[in-house]
């Protein structure tokens, strides 16, 4: 066996991969995006503090809302989406209060407050990030109003939804974002 | 761009070292093959380094990733045999499947013997005989698929697949866990029939031992009488089904009787197990705890699939055992939840508990006091009564104004009750919470003058729909003559085994116990063929299938009936 040692190159590793992939996602945007029209489903969610909270004014409300729909125990999907939340919330640093992230549990049995407080710690979640679970005909409610809904959960798909405050549209995302991409949909949000 | 430049040569520099690994690879010195594989086994399922710190890794190009946020084992599953979530495909990782190709037809192989090649069954039309999807991986491909996401067929990876930035030790650990991980299939299973065995234990009352074994044992039955027909699609299906048609198994179904102490159950276990190995237990019949057969099958990694049981063992990392309910932890779970959640109970409203010392009281406070600490409240008094303590009016006025109780949790069967018709009296009645199980759900015991304070919990489907739900189960106990000894028993077991052929289907031929574990994992949530309970749920360790329990309170009259004062599921 050679004895090269490759841990001196780890440093140089990341960013090298970094610009090589970057440069694969400005050549050619990769995902699939529309513009809808969604109302919101006059529902009241738990939080995973317990606490109860209005969907409606929670999701129209005074900042911009990113929201996904995601369950505690999914394979490979959500911790992608999710990964995606928590860097993008350590992307903007201070500013990460000025958005609200929303996550919407689609196994509702499952996700109790205990079990979506330790996924959210899991992801390293500030201030502004809710993972929302409820009575189940609630979650149905909310999936169909967001044409998010699937029988199975297992047949789930990556889903991101984007609205700017007093919006009447919403940006629809069916493909899983890297960070610059979740990041370049949120400024373009803001510039409208 | 300089800059640019300059980083894309060391990332290309970085890989050149990788030639370090040659074909195959040889482990740090001083950890052997064992230690290797429990460092390999922390980073898969933990991603954790053997340094103890997490692994680090990109995902979707651009995202850096914490190892501990999302390991190989949530998308590749524990046994390595990947799995499939929506849109995205996660292809297996274990070393049987590594390290041969990946053919564009499946499961499909080229033919062996002269036999099987002249057989144009057994062949694919020469158009598509077309090369492989990829090359069977070495350690140093993988080893490379690990960092870069580029298989050795020159293929890029979805970017979904994290890019792991691993020194050459730790790579070298991680290879060697995929090299190892599920290779060889579990006993049980031969190349005719998959061997399972259910486990009746103790002082079972006959009737309910009856009900389990004819509803497993028909089926079992109904299964093989496939078996003349699926064996000879196996041996001569056309190619395009080979994977389906030869992982078709006979079943076998043993009774492992334990008998004696529950001391002596293990070792009857053992020697049952060294007799004949299973692939798996189902159902299973025990009188008290189903704890010595849960450690049983945690420590040889046996799957335990719905045991008839009151009295699981509720852990947050076991993995083996996949219970219908917490059983009475349950219960008392609901209890907390519903005074918490939906009652709003004041932070410093007192909460007594009376109790006698057994097994059903035991599992009712613990699943009560292991919610109610999560929530900060405080420990509730407790007041046990001794095997010659007898309840009277006189008594429970004395718990009701010496506590002064804002909630009574009565965790006591229906001989316990009398008398307590004299709180309805007092000034502040508390809340009063009783076990529809305790109570063996009979509710005249509870007075008509005290069911307005009375709340129940409920873990079962409601009697309005009780018969309605239960219909399909009588109707296929009768085709088959098997009569109803013990419905609820029976309409479990009709569930288990209308839920076996598709974790077994699951398995393909990969017969690996994780694998098949993971078959019940991905089921669609069922509120179709379960009649006892109003649905259960599945996910990746998910191990308790039902996640609710109503709260009811009753009727007033003669003939006492339920009302739920809460949703299936308390949030």
């Amino acid at each position: 066996m050679r004895t090269i040692r490759y841990s001196f190159f780890l440093p140089f590793f990341l960013p090298a991969l970094f610009f090589l992939l970057a440069g694969q996602v400005e050549a050619a945007p990769k995902y699939k995006r529309s513009v809808e029209k969604y109302t919101v489903p006059d529902v009241t969610l738990v939080n995973q503090d317990g606490e109860r909270v209005p969907l409606r004014s929670l999701l129209e409300g005074d900042k911009p809302v990113i929201l996904d729909f995601i369950y505690g125990t999914c394979t490979t999907i959500c911790p992608v989406l999710s990964i995606g939340f928590s860097h993008f919330q350590k992307q903007l640093g201070a500013d990460a209060g000025n958005v609200r992230l929303v996550s919407i549990s689609i196994d509702p049995d499952n996700d109790t407050p205990q079990v979506m407080k330790e996924y959210l710690a899991r992801y390293n979640a500030r201030e502004g990030w809710d993972f929302l679970s409820g009575k189940r005909e609630d979650v149905i409610q909310v999936m169909k109003a967001f044409d998010a809904y699937v029988v199975n959960k297992m047949n789930h798909f990556p889903l991101t939804i984007l609205h700017a405050p007093g919006s009447k549209h919403w940006i629809r995302i069916t493909e899983l974002l890297g960070s610059s991409d979740l990041m370049r949909e949120y400024e373009l949000l803001l510039k409208k | 761009m300089t800059m640019k430049l300059l980083l894309i040569t060391a990332a290309c520099f970085f890989l050149s070292a990788l030639p370090a690994f040659g074909e195959e690879i040889k482990l740090p010195a001083g950890v052997s093959d064992e230690e290797a594989l429990r460092l390999g086994e922390k980073m898969y399922r933990e991603g954790i380094l053997p340094s103890g710190e997490p692994m680090q890794a990109i995902v979707m190009g651009d995202i850096p990733v914490d190892g501990r946020m999302f390991t190989c084992d949530d998308c590749h599953q524990r046994s390595g045999l990947g799995s499939v979530e929506g849109t995205v495909i996660t292809w297996p990782t274990n070393g049987k499947e590594l390290y041969q190709p990946r053919r564009k037809t499946g499961a499909w192989r080229p033919p062996e013997g002269d036999a099987e090649k002249m057989n144009d069954r057994r062949n694919l039309p020469r158009y598509w005989q077309i090369e492989d999807a990829r090359p069977a991986y070495t350690d140093r491909s993988l080893a490379r698929v690990l960092l870069t996401g580029v298989d050795p067929a020159g293929r890029k990876l979805n970017p979904i697949m994290p890019l792991y930035l691993l020194g050459e030790e730790d790579m070298s650990i991680l290879v060697h866990y995929l090299k190892n991980l599920s290779v060889e299939p579990a006993p049980g299973v031969d190349d005719s029939t998959i061997r399972f065995a259910t486990v009746v234990a103790g002082n079972v009352a006959p009737e309910d031992r009856q009900a389990m074994l004819t509803t497993l044992q028909a089926h079992i039955d109904a299964h093989n009488s496939q078996s003349r027909h699926q064996e000879r699609r196996s041996a001569s299906g056309p190619f395009f089904k080979t994977e389906m048609y030869q992982a078709y198994r006979r079943l076998q179904l043993d009774v492992w009787e334990l008998h004696g102490p529950e001391e002596t159950w293990p070792a009857q276990l053992e020697n049952y197990y060294a007799q004949e190995p299973v692939f798996a237990l189902v159902g299973g019949l025990v009188a008290g705890s189903w704890r010595p057969v849960h450690e049983f099958c945690e420590q040889h990694k046996i799957p335990a699939i719905f045991p008839l049981t009151d009295f699981p063992v509720v852990a947050e990392s076991d993995w083996y055992t996949l219970y219908f309910s917490k059983g009475l932890y349950q219960s008392g779970e609901a209890a907390a939840r519903f005074l918490h959640a939906h009652e709003r109970l004041a932070d410093d409203a007192p909460v007594v508990v009376v109790f006698r010392e057994n097994t059903e009281s035991a599992a009712l406070r613990r699943g009560f006091a292991e919610s109610w600490r999560r929530f900060a409240r405080p420990e509730p008094r407790y007041v046990s009564l001794g095997p010659d303590d007898r309840t009277t009016g006189e008594f429970w006025l004395d718990i009701a104004r010496s506590h002064r109780p804002a909630v009574l949790l009565l965790w006591l069967g229906a001989e316990d009750l009398g008398g307590m018709d004299s709180l309805s009296g007092e000034e502040a009645v508390p809340k009063i919470f009783l076990s529809s199980e305790m109570l063996n759900y009979s509710f005249n015991s509870v007075p008509g003058n005290i069911r307005e304070f009375a709340y129940l919990t409920y873990p079962r489907s409601l009697p309005e729909t009780w018969d309605k739900r239960m219909l399909p189960v009588t109707r296929w106990l009768q085709a088959r003559d098997i009569p109803v000894t013990n419905l609820e028993i029976q309409a479990k077991m009709y569930f288990l085994g209308w839920m076996l052929p598709g974790a077994i289907g699951y398995m393909r031929s990969e017969f690996f116990r994780d694998y098949f574990l993971e078959g019940f994992d991905m089921m669609t949530d069922q509120d179709y063929a379960i009649a006892v309970y109003p649905r259960l749920t599945f996910g990746a360790g998910q191990r308790y299938a039902s996640k609710g329990c109503y709260i009811v309170r009753l009727t007033g009259g003669p003939d006492p009936r339920p009302v739920p004062l809460s949703d299936w599921v308390i949030h």
